[in-house]
């Protein structure tokens, strides 16, 4: 079970690879038809991985959202999901440039560091680490969209600065565009964001974990919090243009790789669990 | 006699240069009315756009009149010959005729399909007729011109989606905006391309258009006609904090918008993306506004890049377009020429009358005892002869009309029987006696009285 699980990622992986390919033909040949082969494409991919999924959690017995690969995958998950209701229930052009990418990205780190199923340590066992997860996970599908369109939005600014516009014209979506995106997806990912990290808060307490407020993973993602905080509160309440905005997305976007990809595996004394 | 047209366009001078030679209507008669002195030519427009600005004449010397309007243009500009020189190109004969009518059919413009340039011809056409410039040959090379452009854009999709000056201008709006929901435009000046643009915006949804005018009567006026609000002009601070769209095209010789006017103003409006574009020439908008955040600015150069996207879409329509000034071109060529023969052959026939009454005056004497059946069979005869003379020569004259080759029939005519001072194709001179030549005379004076009708009827 564990490898046709993992066989049936790999078709999803590649699935998602045919529908960017399929996404940058409708964008840079402008082929509308491509942009829809790419969403079923996407769809297809979608629903093999929640299949991969769902057979790992029925191989595992639990929720599989433990270790590195379990968590990259149900990230990357989450985001396709975005994508895909984006997709459908908006008509912002060319989401999957951006989305894709990410929703690759996530997959090939997953892929790269596999690692069969494992047992549930004890510490683990717990109704407010399994909200904690899904909670987190949820947050970091809608903020790496936010980020996601973040960049976009500065490198189509800054195109549209310099007056090249060739590439940008009526392939982008426009800027108004994704800045409701940047600003919908961090008012959708800040809210669960700090619902994860009091689920986290409430878990060190009770289990004792010694300075935990001291942990980089902790302080990186306070920082994170304040960073998404501050767009929100400066995007409603102050005069903060749109640029400002993408930035601190992008700014966001990064700490949220950071603590992913360094400060949990690397740095943290207390979130690696079976390592 | 030739047709010359000289000029810069965006093709071979930037828009510093082409700024500096604007012509407007008054600038424009000066120099038609230069460039007759100078270069003895008959008939003169003028026109000048943001992207051209080019001399026609009708002349007998092409490199005489080219150098006229060259040096009439560095005059009028304050350049030196030397420095305009690299940027101007020259057409004579057919090749200007074919450039007025792809100019006409808009081919040459920046925006290959683009409205405007239609009115503008009709404009300077207009100016030039009305100041009694034109006559016979560019009131009918003109309106064929208007009605090519008329055509071009009725008989191909060249101008289907339309990416003219204005509307390149609304693509890179809603490359900013995504669509226009409760967004607000300001026009600065009320021009025509002012006018043009607001209607293009109001076409894609917008609904609140602000105008503001120099001119307050004309502000009121342009508000009326696109159902905006004119506002002040003193205030522009306000209304660039209320706007989110400004198009300047105002006549305004100097920059009306600083970037000090736009920085204030983002602190009004919280910073929302300003979008501007500066359609006039000279320049109203100063460039360093392009450096304020959330300030995107645009000049005519700058649509240089939407226009190449459109322009490569549109080449398969162009080809189109190019057949249909080929078609139209030949017809005008066939007309011109025979312009050039039917006052050669109506010269031809006066001279030789001429001779003939001459002749039998001088004999009149001698022919005292003829009775006057006699003499009428006298000068039957001698007009007989006249006739049989001139009959072939006649025939393959009028048949060389359409032709190439008409050319040289026409100049040995006038060389081997000295028919010289072929004066402006107005009418004067030889013409008045061919019968075809006074109909042109009548077309002639007819178009110059109802050029403005006629030519309004080309809209």
């Amino acid at each position: 079970m564990e490898h046709v699980s993992a066989i049936v990622l790999w078709v999803a992986f590649l699935l998602y690879c045919g529908a960017f390919a399929m996404v940058l033909v409708a964008v840079f040949a402008r082929h509308e038809g491509f942009n829809r082969l790419g969403l079923w494409l996407v769809a297809a991919a979608w629903a093999l991985q929640t299949l991969a999924v769902a057979l790992r959690a029925a191989d595992a017995g639990r929720a599989p959202v433990v270790g590195a690969y379990e968590s990259l995958t149900a990230v990357a998950w989450s985001v396709a999901l975005v994508y895909l209701v984006l997709e459908l229930f908006t008509r912002v052009k060319a989401i999957g440039l951006y989305v894709l990418p990410v929703v690759i990205g996530l997959l090939v780190a997953a892929l790269v560091g596999y690692e069969a199923p494992r047992e549930l340590e004890p510490a683990l066992r717990s109704d407010i680490v399994v909200l904690h997860v899904i909670v987190m996970l949820t947050a970091v599908g809608a903020l790496y969209v936010a980020g996601g369109a973040a960049l976009l939005y500065v490198v189509e600014e800054r195109q549209l600065k310099r007056r090249h516009l060739g590439g940008v014209l009526g392939r982008l979506p426009s800027l108004a565009t994704l800045d409701r995106l940047i600003f919908h997806a961090t008012l959708l990912g800040l809210p669960f964001l700090t619902m994860g990290m009091a689920a986290g808060v409430i878990r060190a307490e009770t289990f004792d974990v010694e300075r935990w407020w001291f942990d980089p993973m902790v302080l990186l993602s306070i920082a994170a919090w304040a960073v998404y905080a501050g767009l929100l509160w400066g995007r409603l309440r102050a005069d903060w243009g749109g640029r400002r905005v993408a930035w601190l997305a992008v700014v966001g976007l990064v700490l949220m790789l950071v603590i992913r990809f360094a400060a949990v595996p690397y740095l943290s004394g207390f979130h690696t669990y079976g390592s | 006699m030739l047709v010359v047209v000289t000029g810069i366009s965006h093709k071979t001078a930037p828009l510093e240069l082409r700024e500096k030679l604007a012509l407007d209507a008054e600038a424009a008669l000066r120099v038609e009315r230069e460039l007759a002195t100078r270069a003895g030519a008959c008939e003169a427009v003028a026109l000048s756009t943001c992207n051209r600005t080019e001399l026609y004449a009708y002349a007998k010397d092409s490199l005489a009149a080219s150098q006229a309007a060259v040096a009439c243009l560095a005059e009028q500009a304050g350049v030196p010959v030397a420095e305009l020189g690299p940027s101007v190109y020259s057409y004579s004969g057919d090749a200007a005729i074919a450039h007025l009518f792809r100019v006409t059919a808009s081919l040459d413009s920046m925006v290959v399909g683009e409205a405007q340039i239609v009115a503008q011809m009709k404009a300077a056409y207009q100016g030039a007729c009305e100041g009694g410039c034109t006559s016979v040959v560019f009131n009918r090379l003109f309106r064929r011109a208007l009605e090519v452009g008329k055509r071009v854009r009725t008989e191909t999709s060249i101008g289907e989606r339309p990416v003219s000056v204005s509307s390149a201008a609304v693509e890179l709006a809603l490359q900013v905006f995504g669509k226009f929901r409760d967004h607000v435009v300001l026009i600065l000046g009320a021009g025509e391309t002012s006018e043009l643009t607001a209607t293009y915006l109001k076409a894609h949804g917008i609904e609140r258009i602000l105008v503001a005018n120099r001119t307050y009567a004309a502000a009121e006026e342009l508000a009326r006609r696109v159902g905006g609000r004119a506002v002040p002009f003193e205030d522009l601070e306000g209304q660039l904090g209320a706007a989110d769209i400004v198009v300047a095209s105002t006549a305004a010789p100097h920059v009306v918008v600083t970037r000090e006017h736009v920085e204030r103003a983002m602190k009004h409006r919280r910073h929302r993306p300003l979008f501007l574009i500066d359609i006039a020439v000279p320049r109203d908008l100063d460039p360093a506004i392009a450096r304020v955040d959330n300030a995107f600015l645009y000049d005519i150069d700058d649509l240089q890049h939407v226009v190449d996207e459109n322009r490569h879409e549109r080449e398969k329509e162009a080809a189109k377009a190019e057949r249909i000034v080929a078609e139209e071109l030949d017809e005008v060529r066939t007309w011109l020429r025979s312009l050039e023969v039917v006052p050669t052959i109506a010269g031809l026939r006066d001279s030789v009358e001429k001779i003939r009454r001459a002749e039998l005056e001088r004999l009149g004497n001698r022919l005292g005892d003829l009775s006057a059946e006699q003499r009428a069979q006298v000068e039957l005869l001698t007009a007989s002869i006249v006739n049989k003379i001139l009959h072939a020569p006649t025939v393959r004259m009028k048949e060389a009309a359409g032709r190439e080759e008409c050319y040289l029939y026409v100049d040995a005519v006038r060389t081997l029987f000295g028919l010289n001072g072929s004066g402006c194709a107005g009418g004067e001179g030889e013409r008045d006696d061919g019968g075809r030549g006074e109909g042109e005379r009548d077309e002639g004076a007819r178009a110059a009285d109802d050029c403005r009708d006629g030519a309004s009827g080309d809209a």
